[in-house]
């Protein structure tokens, strides 16, 4: 039995049919076609499902699509030019297969909300729950911390 | 993002340009299989062996078909009236489509359940149960060699190899293929040796866990195929499948897009047989998207059991070599075979040794079969020869780098198969390691509960041989260049690659090249995108390509009259009246190769070799066991990098892929052969919170005279030497010597207790 | 998964009622309940959300113990002024269990009634002696933290009870301190936990994750006696070991001075 939810995505209000056991990533995959945030290890340790949901960070794969309305989700899709963190991802060259990235680009803006000036141990404790296969952790480091000077300038 | 689109005369090999491909993976919108939808589409879930070894009795399937929302449920009795013969490999038609009479180990296919809501398929699945009658098991390698409990009932070889054919047929064994070479006279000279030390070595199964899980999406209409697949191997999967359903090749069109990950995990077949049939069967577009889980069911890396003997004579030179690896295959040989030899012929390491005997034997088990991983088997040798390496050289009092100094294999030297040593530049990598890790200078081993210690070791590989590379390049009606070729870009960065060699001879920035990605029906054949050979045969494929195109255009100019130095926009306006036509270059790449005698030998064993040095300054937690890395010191002959800094990305990133296979990473199986820990939050790998302090990437100053702007592959270098280096790193702290992987902090621990 | 119905019940009674059916459960965070109906291992009928229930506030009261509302999140414990000046060691716990995603949406209450051993709350809140509120059709009762957990994913609490508030006593002149050691990847399930609370002479122990639920012990020399298991961590052997050298490092940690 499907239910309607009403939300803003992106900073659009728009609505959608979801089942009781949709997740959120499935639902921005199948109706709205937004692939950047991805089940992979579907149990919220690798963060390539990461969404924000009324302005915080959560595991899109664990969390109910039902359960939405009325709130605001922000994927790496939102947004019209890149920005800083986007930019110095590419400067930095952190990423390889890029199937984390948009977890990173997320979580790196909520990282950057929270500590504007984040040492390497804030860094590496905050993204610890991203996990990059290809291992291009020392590139996201150094991505983080151009990020950061970038969004003081 | 803007590109520069003018020609240019700046060099664009040896720039760290950003990869082409960037924005598209900052956004989110690079394409990936695992994304695919199509219309009319139906998800397949996988019913799987509950059991390691046994005879199917019965499956059955109908509470499942009863299921409402469940289109069908196939089981090998289906996938049979396709393909009379559903067995499919790179080197043994030993694997089945879906299993047939036997199961070989648990979590092999049964049956799929199609339906076009997922989680239909997936509560279908529940509904299947099938009996066995259970059969012995094996799952040790060594054990299997002589073991009672045989996997296949015959071998089956890919008749297409004629250094196959001789196993045709043959029976009660579970040993697929034994690989042998005999160099000089081993046997006497260890004999006669003046010091002889002998060593066995052990390593795990793990897997690659690419984060895009292997997915397969398979369209059919009544006499073609499009296969869009996460995969490697493009032009294998469309041979393969064509020679499975007896079509012709061009009938059947694969498609690959970014994968998200590889590592080896998504070559030859996985899916694609299986997806193929029942998009045949079905009459309607199919996908099979596995789960992070149903990975390591599918495909993993071979654990391996290497007996290694030396024989030194006084002065410290190693006169001879003696070496015995099992590989344990698992219950399907997929590249298991070619690993035993290509990889195993390197058994020795890089050492100047007379007299060699190799035997290197693949072994089928009931475990989950093994493949390419990242290496294809050369880290677990390098563990085994860089472990005994260096306690040979502390046995004889000698420095592990003055030892390694003495024996190393120079330039022009014959390596065990007999090939000369060209562009290999094993010493320099020794020399930089030394120097990096401040050899000559005392160290601190620390006191209290923390003991320091510090290791290196040196890792060849020879590229496998021969495989074959073809591209085509355009140059377009307004001087646009458009590059073809089935090299896959797994986040290697090839596509940036291809770009900036193509742009190298034609003088165009770069950026301003299009890549288009693997389509059989456009990108012309390639043998694989593994073994880190795609910059060495595509990059020189794509070289010539352009090439063959600039001289298309001086040839244009030539009959047009025009200068030497006219746009290549005025030349077709010239030749057309108007903005019009291409011309497009094209080439293959094939390098020679002398396939080994009946002793392993050969003069041409390989195009070119790979040499990667790792130092480690590591801390031990001697309470308990723990093992932390302070420094990582990646040293490697990669020739001379095209892009300096997807070059370090890539032995940064292989070195960090290797400390979870070093010190934590392992298939676990009960006594059943049950898999305990298929899961991310069961199976670790590395994360922020596991890097080491410091780690520092080098690429030695080299040439491969022979590569594209004297360039090779360095997609795997970084992997080969690391397990040992922190080996003999630990042994240099805390005194202890490990032999198997992983290291995790128990077996440290217990090492010392029993010291 | 299964087919199942949800209720977003507006208030704490209407929520008990809805749970009073068989194949009912609560959910708050969501992510450990996700994780086992996607993996099959529960397939509950009816799911109550109990998101709109507010219980999320953060309070200290007037004999300075601390109350925190069952639906508060890990994170917003962890961030929370109050509980870094008050309560240092649980902010400091929080900064390592599980992730920043994952700690953004689950709960207090959530991650007590969850009750697998390998969590770092539990043993840290029993030793520091704090109680939970619990609400069910028959009216409120008030239990002990150690008392939650009774084996593996297993509690005292009906199937109709709700935590609904968390307290912890004021610090006070009490100095505590949780380590946990992993034997995989540094982020890992712990092998062991150990939670220490140094109070004068006397001190309070609970060690986990080697122990199917937060265990009390009296002094190093209870380790051996306890009812270990060999698992994909490490060896009964080896984990009792460590149990013995974290148990010696956790009080070395107790012991430093404030911060």
């Amino acid at each position: 039995m499907r239910t309607e939810v009403h939300f803003r995505l992106n900073g659009q209000a728009v609505s959608a049919q979801v089942a009781p056991h949709e997740s959120l990533v499935e639902m921005l995959q199948e109706q709205f076609g937004l692939y950047g945030a991805r089940e992979s290890c579907g149990q919220g340790m690798c963060g390539c499902c990461t969404v924000l949901l009324d302005g915080v960070a959560v595991p899109g794969c664990l969390t109910l699509a039902v359960l939405i309305n009325k709130k605001e989700i922000v994927t790496v899709e939102g947004g019209q030019t890149l920005d800083p963190v986007q930019e110095a991802f590419i400067e930095a060259g952190a990423f390889q297969c890029g199937f984390c990235t948009p977890g990173f680009v997320l979580m790196t803006r909520q990282l950057l909300d929270e500590y504007p000036d984040p040492d390497e141990d804030q860094i590496r404790h905050y993204l610890s729950g991203n996990l990059c296969r290809c291992a291009a952790y020392p590139e996201i480091i150094e991505a983080v911390k151009l990020a950061a000077r970038k969004r003081k300038a | 993002m803007k590109r520069a689109s003018q020609p240019t005369e700046t060099p664009q090999v040896g720039r760290s340009i950003p990869r082409l491909e960037s924005w598209l993976k900052v956004t989110g919108r690079a394409e990936y299989v695992h994304n695919l939808r199509l219309p009319g589409m139906l998800y397949g879930k996988i019913f799987r062996s509950s059991i390691s070894h046994g005879r199917i009795k019965r499956i059955d399937t109908a509470a499942a078909r009863a299921l409402a929302g469940v289109h069908s449920v196939v089981t090998a009795e289906e996938i049979k009236s396709i393909v009379p013969d559903p067995y499919y490999g790179p080197a043994f038609l030993d694997q089945p489509v879906l299993a047939v009479d036997k199961v070989r180990y648990v979590g092999e296919p049964v049956a799929v359940v199609l339906a076009s809501d997922p989680h239909v398929a997936e509560e279908a699945v529940h509904l299947i149960s099938a009996e066995y009658e259970e059969l012995p098991a094996v799952y040790d390698e060594v054990e299997a060699m002589t073991s009672k409990a045989i996997v296949h009932d015959v071998l089956k070889p890919a008749g297409t190899y004629p250094d196959l054919k001789h196993l045709q047929g043959k029976k009660n064994t579970n040993l697929a293929l034994d690989f042998r070479l005999r160099r000089g006279n081993p046997e006497t000279a260890l004999k006669s040796a003046h010091r002889v030390f002998e060593h066995r070595f052990r390593t795990q199964q793990v897997m690659h866990t690419p984060l895009e899980p292997l997915v397969t999406v398979v369209e059919s209409t009544e006499d073609s195929l499009t296969i869009h697949t996460a995969s490697q191997s493009p032009s294998f999967v469309r041979i393969e499948i064509a020679r499975l359903l007896g079509w012709p090749e061009n009938r059947i069109r694969v498609r690959v897009p970014f994968l998200g990950g590889g590592f080896g995990a998504k070559l030859y077949i996985k899916l694609e047989a299986l997806v193929s049939v029942l998009a045949l069967l079905t009459k309607k577009p199919v996908k099979i998207s596995l789960t992070m889980e149903e990975q390591f069911f599918t495909i993993t890396k071979h654990a391996t059991t290497f007996r290694i003997k030396s024989g030194l004579d006084r002065e410290g030179r190693i006169v001879a070599r003696e070496c015995e690896v099992w590989w344990n295959g698992g219950a399907y040989a997929d590249i298991g075979p070619r690993i035993t030899q290509k990889s195993g012929f390197t058994a020795p390491g890089p050492y100047d040794i007379e007299h060699v005997a190799i035997d290197s034997y693949a072994l089928y088990t009931n475990l989950p079969p093994a493949g390419a991983l990242r290496g294809f088997g050369v880290p677990q040798l390098v563990w085994a020869y860089e472990s005994h390496t260096d306690m040979i050289a502390r046995a004889l009092g000698i420095d592990p780098v003055e030892f390694r100094r003495k024996n190393i294999l120079r330039e022009g030297r014959p390596q065990a198969t007999g090939t000369k040593m060209k562009d290999a530049a094993i010493e320099t990598v020794l020399d930089r390691l030394e120097v990096l890790l401040d050899w000559k200078k005392p160290f601190d081993r620390g006191g209290g509960t923390l003991k320091r210690g510090r290791g290196l070791a040196v890792g060849f590989k020879a590229c496998i041989s021969n495989t074959t590379s073809l591209a085509a390049v355009s140059v377009n009606a307004d001087g646009s260049c458009t590059v073809y070729c089935s090299s896959v870009d797994m986040g290697q960065g090839s596509d940036t690659a291809m770009a900036q060699i193509a742009a190298e001879v034609l003088n165009l920035p770069a950026e301003s090249v299009r890549v288009v990605h693997s389509d059989t029906d456009v990108t012309p054949y390639d043998m694989a995108t593994l073994g880190s050979r795609s910059l060495f045969h595509m990059g020189n494929a794509v070289k010539l390509a352009a090439e063959d195109a600039a001289g298309q255009l001086r040839a244009l100019k030539d009959e047009l009259k025009l200068p030497a130095d006219a746009p290549v926009p005025d030349i077709f306006r010239k030749k057309y009246g108007m903005r019009a036509g291409s011309v497009t270059g094209t080439a293959s790449f094939n390098p020679s190769y002398t396939p080994p005698d009946a002793n392993g030998l050969t003069e041409n064993a390989t195009p070119f070799w790979m040499v990667g040095g790792t130092g480690v300054e590591i801390e031990v937690d001697t309470e308990t066991g723990r093992v932390r890395v302070a420094r990582l010191i990646n040293v490697a002959d990669v020739g001379t990098p095209i892009n300096p800094k997807i070059v370090e990305t890539q032995l940064s990133g292989g070195s960090i892929m290797q400390l979870g296979f070093t010190l934590f990473e392992k298939l676990q199986f009960d006594a059943a052969g049950q898999l305990r820990n298929a899961s991310l939050a069961e199976y670790r790998i590395p994360g922020f919170l596991d890097l080491p302090g410091e780690i520092i990437n080098e690429a030695v100053s080299a040439e491969q005279r022979t590569g594209p702007f004297g360039a090779k592959g360095v997609g795997e270098t970084a992997t080969f030497g690391l397990s040992p280096a922190v080996a003999n790193a630990i042994h240099d702290a805390v005194g202890v010597r490990l032999t198997e992987l992983p290291m995790n902090p128990e077996s440290v621990y217990m090492k010392m207790q029993n010291k | 998964m299964t087919p199942f119905e949800l209720h977003q019940p507006g208030t704490v009674p209407e929520a008990i009622a809805l749970l009073g059916e068989e194949g009912a459960r609560p959910m708050s965070g969501g992510t450990a309940l996700m994780l086992m109906m996607k993996a099959g291992v529960l397939r509950p009928s009816r799911l109550v959300s109990l998101n709109k229930l507010g219980l999320n506030e953060i309070q200290v009261g007037p004999g300075g113990e601390l109350f925190v509302g069952s639906m508060v999140s890990l994170r917003t414990l962890e961030k929370s002024d109050i509980v870094r000046r008050g309560w240092p060691v649980i902010a400091r716990t929080l900064r390592t269990l599980s992730n920043v995603q994952v700690r953004n949406v689950a709960t207090v209450g959530g991650h007590l009634a969850h009750a697998d051993p390998h969590m770092d709350l539990p043993p840290l809140l029993s030793a520091l002696g704090a109680r939970v509120t619990l609400e069910g059709p028959k009216g409120k009762r008030s239990v002990a933290v150690e008392s939650i957990a009774t084996g593996y994913l297993e509690t005292s609490l009906a199937r109709d009870e709700l935590i609904t508030q968390v307290q912890i006593p004021a610090l006070g002149s009490k100095r505590a301190a949780y380590l946990k050691c992993t034997t995989r990847s540094a982020d890992d399930w712990p092998a062991v936990g150990v939670a220490v609370v140094l109070e004068g002479e006397r001190s309070t122990i609970f060690v986990s994750a080697a122990t199917d639920k937060p265990t009390r012990i009296a002094s190093v020399e209870a380790v051996d006696a306890l009812p270990i298991e060999s698992d994909l961590h490490g060896s009964a052997a080896y984990k009792k070991h460590l149990l013995k050298v974290y148990l010696k490092r956790a009080m070395n940690e107790a012991r430093k001075p404030a911060d």
